[in-house]
Formats: structure tokens, sequence, C-alpha cells
């Protein structure tokens, strides 16, 4: 099998199939919980703004929060039934955001759809607006709205989709399970996208430590024009959005750029599923696949309503194996830790991986031994120590000149340092604070703009 | 339920410092135990003189300037290890301990412990002891009598470079020939060298391109024959400091082309030394100075991806 990649790059859980062994092979079952939280905030952009109240009854599909401008989407019921509480919950980042909660009445009634026929019909002017109304965001972890990825500046131009199945993070198993159960609903979304932007490519990347993937994906896009599927080596960060058009398309987005920069845009096999799902059959996006590992007596695969609450799942999984230490959203290289187990899954959470506490504990920084792991490992071609060193003393214009900007996070090189050093989560703060400067300045500029006017 | 929360990435690759330090002592012991086995018991007593003093160095250093105590890390005692490897089986004991501490407090220490030295603490300590006391440092070997040819006159010179004619390559290679306890047996080193590469320590880069570099330096400067450019690889310390001095972490550049100017030159240095300066061996000061050149490669810029050369300019 010929397989492209990217450089350099790491091998987290090697040999031990990436920490997917015990899942990979586990059929995707649906489990419905009584209670759903459903977060306003589930995308990157402005969160939507609730338009039920308690005592409402909602069905499955029922808009519950409005989308807030063109940088948002809005939010749908995923089960029918009757609004307990609109109030304030714990978000992922600061602060707290909106939800609203349902009590599951397990009638399962739908809105009434409004499905915009085959793909090989639909109007391609209609497909965008229905992905916007259906609420999809990318469901690979970014959570960017989806509507906006493929709604380009002026002069931009694309020639090619990539379909992101590389699924790199460990422990993970969602995308796989979901290329293997429907790998058509994957390829009908790719082209419904393909015909909306008028683009004559599809490439879907897989990496090969899943070749029944691979083989099903294949299948699926037999006699379909222009889309293809690329193996990929299996190294972390694949998936990476930048790395995967590197393999695939041997371009590079430019530094500060986006990937429609390098004319392609890349979209993730669960997002692809769902754009199928909101233009065949005109359903917005209220449930997904989730791989529930780690220290948990039933590892699974689950299809899930978005806002089931993480203990629930848990419970679902016959409970925890061990003592908890720490519950990750996502995989081990990226994913967020969540404060309690009272948190409701979001359109992006691909994986629950929930750690002991030997596992969670965190390890003290050493000094720098300057081995060059982390110089090796970065897929961008970073010098992390050196930015770590100007991280440590909070010289963001030194890290800024060291390219801290173009960072990734996505891990390799804090994984790879025997000394355990902060790199990544060093890095995430300078980028934060120099994005949050930048911000500020505009801010600023734009405010003593208006004065002089 | 509290839960523990942590930025990202959640799990660590398990080599850490610690098992790095072990792996190369471990390289280092096939070494010591053959210098050992040629030198005899000073050989032993000098190499443990030297690690024991190195380690109460660092110990002490640590406590009186009250910093977290490390010595578990194994670095103090990798130094005095390859320090004690780098003199000669009749060193005396006061000068072992005066090279340990020297290494450990002028040379780590001082510039800021584990990491931030910018000079091989064991090799600058060498450079120390033979700018003091070069007859001790020199005048060496009570050679084991079974293990080297009869007739050569071991005492007169410290490495066979003096003359090397009076050496077959595969006497210089089996360590049948004097020196310092450490360097003389190239198959014990070569064992090391796989072992480190083995367990992915180090990368092939430096050793190779430096053995390489000295190879060809002495064919092209010198003019030696191919046969002669082997004796003087296999000759004194090259081979030694390729494998556990040239490739230390802390002074050596972190990138892959850094690394190959690196280890080209320091092959340089050695050869331009060997053949026109007044020692007959350059290892030392040919990791030395590159050393110091070392934060001055790192310096290189490397291609990141997305970024164009114009932009780098402006």
């Amino acid at each position: 099998m010929l397989t492209k990649t990217f450089k350099r790059g790491i091998h987290p859980l090697h040999g031990m199939h990436e920490g997917k062994g015990p899942t990979r092979d586990l059929e995707t079952r649906e489990y419905v919980s009584d209670t759903v939280v459903i977060s306003m905030a589930m995308n990157i952009g402005a969160p939507a703004k609730p338009c039920v109240k308690k005592g409402d009854h909602v069905d499955v599909g029922q808009v519950i929060g409005e989308a807030q401008g063109f940088m948002s989407v809005p939010v749908h019921a995923s089960v029918s039934g009757e609004v307990v509480t609109v109030d304030q919950i714990p978000s992922l980042g600061a602060g707290n955001v909106q939800a609203v909660t349902i009590k599951n009445d397990f009638a399962d009634s739908w809105v009434e759809l409004h499905p915009l026929g085959s793909v090989e019909q639909v109007d391609p002017k209609a497909v965008i607006p229905a992905i916007q109304a259906a609420g999809i965001t990318g469901m690979g972890g970014a959570s960017f709205p989806t509507h906006v990825k493929l709604t380009f500046k002026q002069g931009a131009t694309c020639d090619t989709i990539v379909v992101n199945g590389a699924e790199c993070e460990t422990h993970l198993t969602a995308d796989y399970r979901l290329m293997l159960e429907h790998s058509t609903r994957i390829v009908d979304g790719l082209r419904a996208v393909m015909r909306a932007l008028d683009v004559k490519t599809g490439i879907i990347g897989i990496e090969d430590n899943k070749p029944e993937a691979i083989e099903a994906m294949r299948k699926a896009a037999q006699g379909r024009d222009g889309v293809s599927v690329q193996p990929l080596k299996t190294k972390y960060p694949q998936g990476g959005e930048k790395q995967l058009i590197e393999a695939i398309t041997g371009r590079q987005v430019p530094s500060g750029g986006l990937p429609i920069d390098a004319h392609v845009v890349v979209l993730n096999v669960g997002t692809c599923a769902a754009i199928a799902d909101a233009v065949i059959d005109g359903k917005p996006l209220i449930n997904r696949i989730c791989t529930v590992t780690g220290c948990v007596r039933k590892p699974s695969n689950l299809l899930l309503r978005i806002g089931t609450i993480t203990e629930d799942i848990i419970g679902e999984c016959d409970g925890y194996s061990e003592t908890p230490g720490k519950v990750v959203f996502g995989g081990m290289m990226t994913g967020i830790c969540i404060p309690n187990d009272q948190m409701p899954i979001m359109k992006s959470t691909n994986g629950i991986v929930v750690l002991n506490e030997k596992q969670a504990r965190s390890k003290d920084e050493s000094p720098c031994i300057h081995c060059g792991r982390c110089v090796a490992a970065c897929p961008i071609g970073l010098n992390p120590y050196q930015i770590k060193v100007a991280a440590d003393k909070s010289d963001f214009a030194a890290a800024q000149k060291l390219h801290v900007m173009d960072c990734i996070l996505c891990g390799s090189c804090a994984y790879e340092c025997p000394s355990r050093r902060w790199l990544t989560p060093s890095f995430k703060y300078c980028k934060d604070h120099i994005t949050a400067e930048a911000k500020a300045k505009a801010a600023a500029a734009a405010a003593k703009g208006g004065a002089n006017k | 339920m509290s839960l523990r929360i942590s930025t990202a990435p959640h799990m660590h690759n398990p080599l850490t410092t610690q098992r790095l330090m072990q792996y190369v002592f471990i390289a280092l012991l096939p070494t010591a135990a053959w210098g050992v086995y040629a030198f005899g018991f000073s050989a032993l007593l000098v190499l443990c003189v030297s690690m024991a003093s190195a380690v109460c160095a660092e110990f002490l250093w640590q406590k009186i300037a009250k910093q977290p105590v490390r010595v578990g890390d194994f670095s103090a005692l990798v130094t005095g290890l390859i320090l004690g490897l780098n003199l000669p089986a009749t060193a005396p004991w006061w000068m072992v301990i005066i090279g340990a501490f020297f290494a450990v407090i002028i040379v780590k220490q001082l510039f800021g412990g584990l990491g931030d030295n910018f000079l091989n603490p064991a090799l600058a300590a060498r450079a120390v002891l033979l700018a003091s006391w070069p007859v001790h440092m020199t005048a060496s070997a009570c050679v084991n009598p079974t293990f080297f040819q009869a007739g050569v006159d071991a005492v007169s010179t410290a490495t066979p470079l003096g003359a090397p004619a009076n050496y077959t390559l595969m006497q210089l290679f089996l360590g049948q020939a004097p020196g310092a306890i450490g360097e003389v047996s190239k198959a014990a080193i070569l064992i090391g060298l796989l072992f480190l590469l083995v367990t992915k320590v180090i990368s092939w880069r430096i050793p190779v391109l430096m053995t390489a570099s000295v190879f060809c330096c002495t064919m092209l400067i010198g003019g030696a024959t191919p046969e002669a450019a082997l004796a003087a690889v296999l000759s004194g310390g090259v081979l030694f400091g390729a494998v556990f001095m040239a490739t230390d972490y802390v002074t050596s550049p972190i990138t892959p082309w850094g690394q190959v100017i690196y280890a080209i030159g320091i092959g340089l240095i050695i050869t331009l030394i060997r053949q026109f300066g007044s020692y007959p061996e350059g290892v030392t000061y040919g990791i030395l100075l590159m050393n110091i050149a070392t934060p001055l490669i790192d310096r290189i810029p490397r291609k990141i991806y997305g970024v164009k050369k114009e932009a780098k300019k402006a």
C-alpha cells in the first residue's frame, strides 16, 4: 500500500494499537439518556441564544438556540420532551455558558424535516445554507462552523476537498467505526460539498493502521467521480489539518493562513456524514459517535445524543473500573479535561478517556538537557526548547519571533520531552496572550479611529 | 467528585532524563570493564574516586546553594565516570578529585547546573588537568604485561599517537595499546555505541560523521594513506570522544544539520591540531571548541512549515 505522510511527528503508544485496541472492533450501539443538557456554545464564534423556556415541549430536531450572526450555528433539541431549565453551566474554557436541559419523554417525535433530495439533484446553492441550518460544526474537535469554512473570501479558489479519516489521536475509534458502518454517508456528504463548491477532486485520507476502513471507504467511493481514498502512514499528528494537506497534496498552508490559501478545504469524516444527513434527509446534527475508553468497565463506541451527561455515559459503560483521576474529552494528545462528570458531551466530543489517579498525576519539570527530541518531533519544524525559554520569561515578542504562532499545539514535543517540560501548555499560554493582545490593540485602534471622526 | 485538570497532552513517552543517563552509564560499562582489565586495580580506583567525587560535589553544591538535590538523575555519576575514563590509570587520587570537583562545580553548576553548561564538564576538567599536571596526565601506563605486546615502550608515550607505526590496526582496535583508561579499546566503545543507537539515546550523526571527518581530513590535509588515516581514527581518544563526549546533549547542537556541521568541525580541528599543533592529541580541544560554537550553530534557522524565505527577511 503506497502511503503518504508529513515530516517528523511521533508514534505514541506504538505497538499498542495507539490505545485503540479495546474499542476498535466494537460495533457502535445507541444510548439515549433520560435527561440531556445542551450547551449553547458548541462552536467557535458567537454562542446561540436560547429560544425556548422552562415548561416548553420540544420535538427532536427543533431549534432551541438561534444562531447569532454568520459566525454561529443554531442548536437543536436532541430528544423530545419537556424543557426543565434554561440555565448556566460551566464551560470547558473559562466562565459559564447557557444550556437547555430537556427531560426525555422517549417518544422520539421529530419536527417536520425538509430534505433537499439526493446528492445528484440537490441545488448547489442550497447546500451551504442547509449546513448552517443543521447546526454543523467541525466534528473532529475544533468546532469551527462548517458553513463558514465553505464560504470563501473574495478571490479564493478551492480545487480539492480533503476528508480527514486519519484519526491519529490515541484511544479514539469513533471515526473508524463511522467509516466502517456509514461509509456511503461520508462519501455522500463529501459529494454534496464538491457539488456546492464545484470542486472536482475529493480525497479521503486514512492512516494505514485502519486497513478495513480504507477498504470500506474505497468500496463506497467506487464509481463516484473524483472521489478517492489515500492511505496515510500511521503517525501523530497525521490528522492535523496542515499535516494532512502536506501529506495528501504536497502543498503547505502559508504561515498565518487557512487551508483555503493552499486551495484546499479539510472536513472530518463525521462532519461529512452530518452534511449528508442535513442535505439528503434534512436532519439537523443531534447525535454523534463517541468512543468511551480508559478506566471504564466496558469500553464502547456509543451513538450519543448531543447533551448526554458524562456520568450517564460512564454508567452505560458499567461505571469506572478504577477511581478516576482525569476525564478527558477527546484523545490523550489534545483532549480537554472536564472538571466533573456532570459535563454534557458536545458536537465535537469524539471520545471520553478516563485516566486513573496514577496516570492523572502531573509530573514536575526538570531542567532541559537539550536532547533535541522536541525538535525531532515538531511537525512544523519549530525549536520548542527555545520557545519555552522565551515563554518562561513571558517574553512574548521573542516567542513570536521564534514562530510560536505557527505552533499547532499538537503536543508532540511535550510527549517526547524526557524532562517532562510543559512545552505545549506554555505555547498555548503564549498564543492566547499574543492573540488577546492583538485583539485589544485592534479594538483600541478602532476606538481611537472612531473618536477622531 | 473532583477530577484533575490540565492542559494536553495527557501522556508522555516513558523515557525520562534519569533513564537516559542510566543508558549512557550502561553504555560506558564495557569500556570501563576493559580499562580495568587492561590496567588493573589502579584503573578501578581512578574510576571509583572520580565517580564518588563528582556525585559528592554535586550533592554538596546543591545543598549549599539550597537547590533541589538532583543527584538521583545520574548526570553527575556519568560525568564522573567519563572523566575517570579520560584519565590515565596512574593518575594520583588528589588530581582525580580536583578534576571531578572542577567538572561539576566550576564547569557545570556555576553556569546554572544541568542543561546550562556550555562546555562538556568532563572534557573541560581534563583540559585543565592536562594544562596543570601534564606529566601526570601523559606519563601513563602501568600496562598489564600479558596484554600489551612485549617490546613496546609503553612508559614513554601515553598514546600511540607518538609512534603509531608501533601498533597494528588490530592492536589499536582491540585496545592492546596504552592510553587513557577508557579510550584504549575501540571494540568496547563500539559496543557502547551500538547500545546507545539501539536505545535511541543518540543518533548516528555525530559519532559517524566525526570519525568520518577525522578520516577524510587526515587523508586530505595530512596526505595520509587510507590505512594511516584509519590508524589515526583508531588512535587516541577519537572514538571515545565521538561516541561519549561529542554526543553530550547539553553541549552539542540540537538540530540535525547543526549536528552535521558540529561533527565535521570537530574532525577538522582534531586533524589540524594533530598535524600542525604541538600536542600529539587534539580530541579534547576539538570537542571543546565546537562546544563553544554550539549556541551559534543552534541559531541557524530551520525550515518552518508554511514560512517562506522572503518572509524571514522581513
